[in-house]
C-alpha cells in the first residue's frame, strides 16, 4: 500500500536540507513568532515576511504546490472563525457589497488572522518537509523538548502506517465477508474492528518493548551525538532572522530615526 | 570460561498470566558453538522459550546462559551477548531509519560514535544491504526487512544467535539468501523453523518442541528419519 511521508522531500539536496536541524528550528519559529506579533496593518511587513518564505521554498527545492495544497488544508478553520467578523459592527467605516455591509476594522481582523495563520501552517509545512523526522525530532531534543514528546512523535512516525494497513486489512477481509445489512450491524462490526485494532496496536506494542528490551534498551532513547551548529548554520539564522526582525520593527526604526 | 555450556536449562516452567502452560519442564543444554534448529508445529511453545534466553520472560526453574545464572545483574551482559531476532521484522525495526536501528544496540552498550559506525557498516555489508543505512524501514521489501533485522543483533557482535522463523513469508531467493548469511556467521545459533529441509541446512542438532514439552533433542539425521515421531508432531503430513 501506497503512503506518504510528511518528510518525502527531506532527501532532496539542497541548502535548507543541509542545515542544522536546531537552525531550521530557530528560523522558522523565529519567523512565525515576528509574524504573529506584527501589527495588523503592517501590510508591507507582512509582504516581506510571505517573500523570505518564498525565497526559502526556492532555495529547499521542495515544489510549490507541495506546500500550498497542506497550507489550504488549514484554511477552513481559520475561515469558520474569522469569516463573519467583517460583518459585525465596527468602527472605522464601512463598505457597501452587493447590499451587504462590510465593515473595516473586521475586514482587517480577518486579513490579520488569515495572514498570520496562513505563514504560521505554510512555515512550519515548510519545516518538516525539508527536514528529515528524525533530524528535526533529534533537534527538538537538543532544544530541550522533554523526551517523551520526541519519542511518542518518533514512534507515531514509525508505526502509523502498520497500524493503518492493520486497519486496510481488516476492511478488506470484514467486505470480502460481503459486509452489509442493517446500520446497526454495521455499528456493531465497526466496534469491534476499532476494539481489534486496538488490541493488535496494543500486542504490538509488547512486542516491540520486548525487542528494544533485547538490544539493551534500559528506558532511555539515545542517540549518536548529533551535528553541531556550524558557521554556514549561523549565517543563515543571523541573515533570516534579521532580515524578518527589520520589517517586523521598520516602523518604530523610522521613527526613530526621523527623531520624532 | 570455554567449558560453559552455552545454554543449560534446567526444569523450566512457564505459565502465561491467562493461565496456558506454555512450558513444562524444560531440560537442554546447548554446547559453543552448535546449531540448533528448534521446530515444532503451531502452538508448542517455541517462541515462549526462545524468549526467556535473554531474560524478557522469566519462568520457574534453571536457566544459565554462557554460565550466567539470568537475573537483574546479569541481564546486561546477556543480552548483549544473545542477539534475539523476532519473528515479525516490523517489531523489531522501530527506528526512524535502517542506520538507527541497526545502531540501537550499539548505542546502548556505550561504544563510541566511529565504533558504532563501523559496526553498523559491518553488519549491513553481511546482510548485503551496504548502503541502506539512511533508508526508513517501512520503504523496504519483507525480504530486506528480514535481514536488516538480523544486522541489527549482529551489530552487537552477540555470542549466540537466536531467531524466529528467519525465512518464514521469504520467496525461495528471499530463503536462499538468509540460509547463506547465517551459514557463514561462526556463532552459537538456535534457529526457529518449520521447515525441515532448512533445519537440514542450517543446523547439526534439532529439538522438537509440542505442547510445550521436548519431545526429541538429538542429531538432526537421526530426527529426520524418524518418519512417525515427526508425523506424530505435525511436522510433515502423511
Ligand atoms: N501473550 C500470551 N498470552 C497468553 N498465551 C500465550 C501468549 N503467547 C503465547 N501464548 C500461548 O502459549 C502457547 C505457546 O505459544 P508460542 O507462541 O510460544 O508457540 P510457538 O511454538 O512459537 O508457535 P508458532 O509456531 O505458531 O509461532 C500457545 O498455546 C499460545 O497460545
Ligand atoms: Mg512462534
Amino acid at each position: 500500500m501506497k503512503h506518504f511521508f510528511i518528510d518525502k522531500y527531506s532527501e532532496i539536496k539542497s541548502p535548507i536540507n543541509d542545515l542544522n536541524a536546531r537552525a531550521k528550528v530557530i528560523i522558522f519559529f523565529a519567523l512565525i513568532l515576528l509574524c504573529a506579533t506584527t501589527p495588523p496593518n503592517a501590510f508591507l511587513a507582512f509582504g516581506g515576511y510571505y517573500l523570505i518564505l518564498s525565497g526559502i521554498l526556492l532555495v529547499s527545492k521542495v515544489p510549490l504546490g507541495f506546500v500550498l495544497k497542506r497550507t489550504v488544508v488549514a484554511a477552513p478553520f481559520v475561515l469558520m472563525v474569522t469569516l463573519f467578523i467583517p460583518f459585525m459592527e465596527g468602527g472605522g467605516g464601512s463598505y457597501n457589497l452587493w447590499g451587504l455591509t462590510l465593515h473595516r476594522s473586521g475586514l482587517i481582523v480577518l486579513f490579520n488572522v488569515s495572514v498570520k495563520a496562513f505563514f504560521g501552517v505554510a512555515a512550519l509545512t515548510l519545516l518538516t518537509s525539508a527536514t528529515p523526522f528524525n533530524e528535526l525530532m533529534d533537534g527538538l531534543k537538543q532544544m530541550g523538548v522533554p523526551k517523551i514528546f520526541i519519542t511518542t512523535a518518533s514512534f507515531m512516525y514509525r508505526y502509523i502506517f502498520v497500524v493503518v494497513n492493520e486497519a486496510m486489512r481488516m476492511k478488506r477481509a470484514r467486505d470480502s465477508r460481503n459486509f452489509e445489512g442493517k446500520w446497526i450491524w454495521q455499528t456493531r462490526t465497526i466496534g469491534h474492528m476499532i476494539a481489534t485494532l486496538f488490541l493488535r496496536s496494543y500486542e504490538r506494542g509488547e512486542r516491540i518493548y520486548s525487542a528494544m528490551l533485547s538490544r539493551g534498551y534500559d528506558g532511555e532513547v539515545k542517540s549518536l551525538g548529533k551535528h553541531p551548529i556550524v558557521f554556514k548554520d549561523v549565517v543563515f539564522i543571523t541573515l533570516i532572522i534579521s532580515l524578518a526582525a527589520l520589517l517586523r520593527f521598520s516602523h518604530a526604526l523610522t521613527k526613530l530615526i526621523s527623531g520624532s | 570460561m570455554h567449558h560453559n555450556k552455552a545454554v543449560e536449562i534446567k526444569n523450566l516452567h512457564y505459565k502465561y498470566p491467562d493461565g496456558t502452560m506454555a512450558l513444562d519442564d524444560i531440560n537442554i543444554t546447548i554446547e559453543h558453538g552448535e546449531s540448533v534448529a528448534l521446530l515444532g508445529p503451531n502452538g508448542a511453545g517455541k517462541s515462549t522459550l526462545i524468549l526467556h534466553l535473554n531474560g524478557i520472560l522469566r519462568g520457574n526453574g534453571e536457566i544459565k546462559v554462557f554460565g550466567l545464572p539470568v537475573n537483574k545483574h546479569t541481564l546486561k551482559e546477556i543480552r548483549r551477548r544473545v542477539g534475539l531476532v523476532f519473528q515479525d521484522p516490523d517489531d523489531q525495526l522501530f527506528c526512524p531509519t535502517v542506520f538507527e536501528d541497526v545502531a540501537f544496540g550499539p548505542i546502548n552498550m556505550g561504544l563510541t560514535k566511529e565504533e558504532i559506525s563501523t559496526r553498523v557498516n559491518k553488519a549491513l555489508a553481511s546482510v548485503e544491504l551496504e548502503g541502506f543505512g539512511k533508508r526508513s524501514a517501512y520503504h523496504l521489501s519483507f525480504g530486506q526487512k528480514k535481514r536488516v533485522a538480523i544486522a541489527t543483533v549482529l551489530s552487537m557482535e552477540p555470542d549466540m544467535l537466536v531467531l524466529d522463523e528467519p525465512t518464514s513469508n521469504l520467496d525461495p531467493r528471499g530463503r536462499g539468501k538468509i540460509i547463506k548469511i547465517l551459514n557463514s556467521l561462526p556463532v552459537t545459533k538456535v534457529v526457529v523453523t518449520h521447515n525441515l529441509n532448512e533445519a537440514a541446512k542450517l543446523c547439526k542438532k534439532a529439538i522438537i518442541m509440542d505442547k510445550g514439552r521436548i519431545v526429541a533433542d538429538e542429531d538432526i539425521e537421526k530426527v529426520l528419519s524418524n518418519r512417525p515421531m515427526l508425523e506424530a508432531h505435525g511436522l510433515i503430513s502423511s
